[in-house]
């Protein structure tokens, strides 16, 4: 009799704060396996009958019969390929490819089983492909040299394995690189690192071989020169050292979790990307970081995702919906599913930061902890509460995200200094006001007749103000200098000094003013530079809304505060016109 | 609020221990509804890829 996983209410609650111990990350491991071998019966299934005689569907039988025997000989041998993330990505692809009518790559099938036979000392013999000159095996390494063909025919048995006539090796010598092994000939074992922290072990591959592993927006580095290893190496091994020592919470469960980083190619020295898939369950990709501490955040973040990922293959949280709303930490809108993943992956980030912030010395460090800390607890309570609202949860997931607002209000009663808070809400309002005028899209005709009856001089009084939508793109309004710096503030706090004292280039005087903490001056300054420009500048009206919020509680706070877009736009309909309005008495006259 | 005293359920059949030459036995039963479930989810909401830019 055929039974479903279970997962315990008290695993469910754990991670629903942010938690989870090494045995509930492998429980979500677990069903992972299940998922796999679900996928993998669907392409067996979709793979009989299908081009009799052609080699990739012998090859996927061969391979088929081989994890046959060795889940019979050895199963962890069969738990260990079959739990890996390479396969969960080659099976997504396969799906995907055979709900489109295309050939999935079957062939793979048989070098991940002669991966799991070298583990496992089955014997066998068969054909894989070969790519580029190589051959794959996922999780292990790989053997190169073998030319322009196709195919070559691998055997191998409790001793050794022959790779066509290229060459032979001991079985046990076909295992990835920590650096220690004796070289084989033709062989290169995936790159791996071993962080040892007080006595606690984490062992992770350094992925560049598989093609089913590079998914993500940066191309995953497609192989690494010995300096890089070491580099990534000795980033793993630091980035343990913080979490393991400061992190506990987190650091077990990573290293029950994460088997693979996909080392990511960055375009540039600044380009700093994470990502992570449901199709690869324990894989996280990244560029990578500049110090240990950004690593330690990284995996915090991404093993979130990754744990949300795991929970929502037992249980959807959020229903389908084309729904779309805003998320703090992102310029585009977001469906409910992205907005619940941000959030339990932030709520991570402020965890690790409400620690990190206790422990850094350097002051430039200091201040970057506490703004990062600032800015993601103070969004966990918005967030959640857009979710609730968007009535698009399932059941466990309004459940799941009650208990993940919990624990977000716990962070909120630690302090932080006041110029942290003045730093942090700056920056998080100068975000929310420039996604809104953005993507906030307002009926024309409504816009048109308000600006009438302005150009008139009628009152507004009576006419209903009208409601907003969120509509990706709707107006044009560009990356700015000003945003940059507020980041740059807490980021890079001695680039922003240098920049300070060179009179901070590039910005408007509105903008200096702004950012120098001036914000009656920079009212008046965006007033008139708003009032005295024939075309709309979105920049300067966000700078203003920026600065009115600011002043604390005037008259013009509401409109600035919701209204933006709508003020915008009327704005922007009598410039059309020929007529220059005054963003203050507009402000006053939409109320 | 009140926490159901149970554990949650999954969709997807606890499969490790099931003999890889033996899951077509379970074909049209069990299996075909959670394959069809999970398809139906990749249908909505397609593969996600969640990313993460530490400079903003």
């Amino acid at each position: 009799m055929i039974t479903t996983h279970q997962l315990p209410e008290e695993a469910f609650t754990a991670l629903a704060r942010g938690d989870g111990d090494p045995a509930v990350v492998r429980h979500l491991s677990d069903v992972q396996r299940s998922k796999h071998l679900m996928l993998l019966h669907d392409i067996a299934a979709g793979a009989e009958g299908a081009g009799p005689g052609s080699p990739e569907i012998a090859a996927f039988r061969a391979g088929w019969e081989l994890l046959v025997k060795v889940q019979e000989a050895d199963p962890d041998a069969f738990a260990w390929v079959s739990g890996l993330p390479h396969i969960g990505a080659w099976a997504h692809d396969c799906l995907e490819r055979k709900d489109r009518g295309l050939l999935p790559d079957l062939g793979y099938l048989a070098a991940a089983a002669v991966a799991a036979a070298v583990r496992a000392g089955v014997q066998f013999e068969l054909d894989v492909p070969v790519k580029d000159g190589r051959v794959l095996l996922p999780g292990l390494g790989y053997f190169h040299g073998l030319g322009a063909g196709s195919w070559v025919r691998l055997r191998g048995d409790a001793e050794r394995l022959t790779v066509g006539a290229l060459t032979e090796a001991p079985r046990t010598a076909l295992v990835p690189d920590g650096g220690s092994g004796d070289p084989v000939q033709h062989w290169q074992g995936t790159h791996a690192a071993r962080a040892v922290a007080d006595g606690r072990t984490w062992t992770v591959l350094l992925e560049t071989g598989d093609r089913y592993l590079d998914r993500f927006a940066l191309p995953m580095s497609a192989a690494l020169t010995a300096k890089e290893v070491t580099s990534w190496q000795e980033c793993i091994q630091s980035a343990w050292e913080v979490l393991v020592r400061h992190h506990g919470w987190a650091a077990g469960s990573i290293a029950a979790g994460v088997s693979v980083i996909i080392p990511l190619t960055a375009h540039g020295d600044t380009d700093l990307d994470s990502a992570t898939t449901p199709a690869a369950f324990g894989a996280i990709a990244t560029s990578l970081p500049p110090d240990p501490v950004i690593m330690a955040e990284i995996l915090v973040h991404e093993f979130q995702h990754l744990k949300l990922c795991g929970l929502e293959d037992i249980a959807p949280l959020t229903e389908p919906s084309d729904e779309r709303v805003y998320a703090p930490w992102r310029p585009d809108p977001r469906p409910v599913g992205g907005l619940l993943q941000g959030v339990y992956a932030h709520l991570g980030m402020a965890r690790f930061w409400a620690a990190q912030r206790h422990l850094e010395t350097d002051p430039d460090d200091i201040l970057r902890a506490q703004v990062m800390f600032e800015r993601w607890r103070s969004m966990i309570e918005p967030v959640t509460a857009t979710l609730l609202r968007t009535g698009r949860l399932t059941q466990p997931g309004a459940r799941f995200v009650a208990l993940l607002r919990d624990q977000g209000q716990r962070l909120e009663s630690e302090v932080v200094p006041a110029d942290v808070s003045a730093v942090a809400r700056k920056v998080a309002l100068d975000h929310r006001l420039t996604w809104q005028l953005r993507h906030t899209a307002i009926d024309a005709t409504a816009v048109t007749d308000l600006a009438t009856a302005y150009q008139a001089g009628e009152p507004r009084s009576g006419r209903l103000l009208p409601e907003g939508r969120i509509e990706e793109d709707t107006r044009t309004v560009d990356p700015t200098t000003r945003s940059r710096l507020l980041n740059m503030r807490f980021l890079e706090p001695r680039r922003y000094s240098e920049l300070s004292d060179a009179g901070l280039p590039g910005l408007s005087a509105a903008d200096r003013l702004l950012l120098s903490g001036q914000a009656s001056r920079a009212v008046r300054a965006y007033r008139d530079q708003i009032s005295a420009a024939p075309e709309p500048l979105a920049e300067a009206w966000t700078g203003l809304a920026l600065a009115i919020h600011l002043l604390g509680q005037t008259p013009f706070l509401p409109a600035f505060d919701t209204g933006l877009p709508l003020m915008f736009d009327v704005h922007a309909c009598l410039a059309a016109r020929g007529i220059r309005s005054d963003p203050l008495e507009l402000a006053s006259w939409l109320g | 609020m009140t926490l159901p005293d149970q554990a949650l359920k999954a969709a997807i059949p606890d499969l490790r221990n099931v003999p890889l030459d033996r899951l077509a036995e379970l074909g049209d039963s069990v299996l075909a509804e959670s394959i069809a479930l999970y398809r139906q989810r990749l249908l909505d909401s397609g593969v996600p890829v969640y990313r993460f830019n530490s400079g903003i």
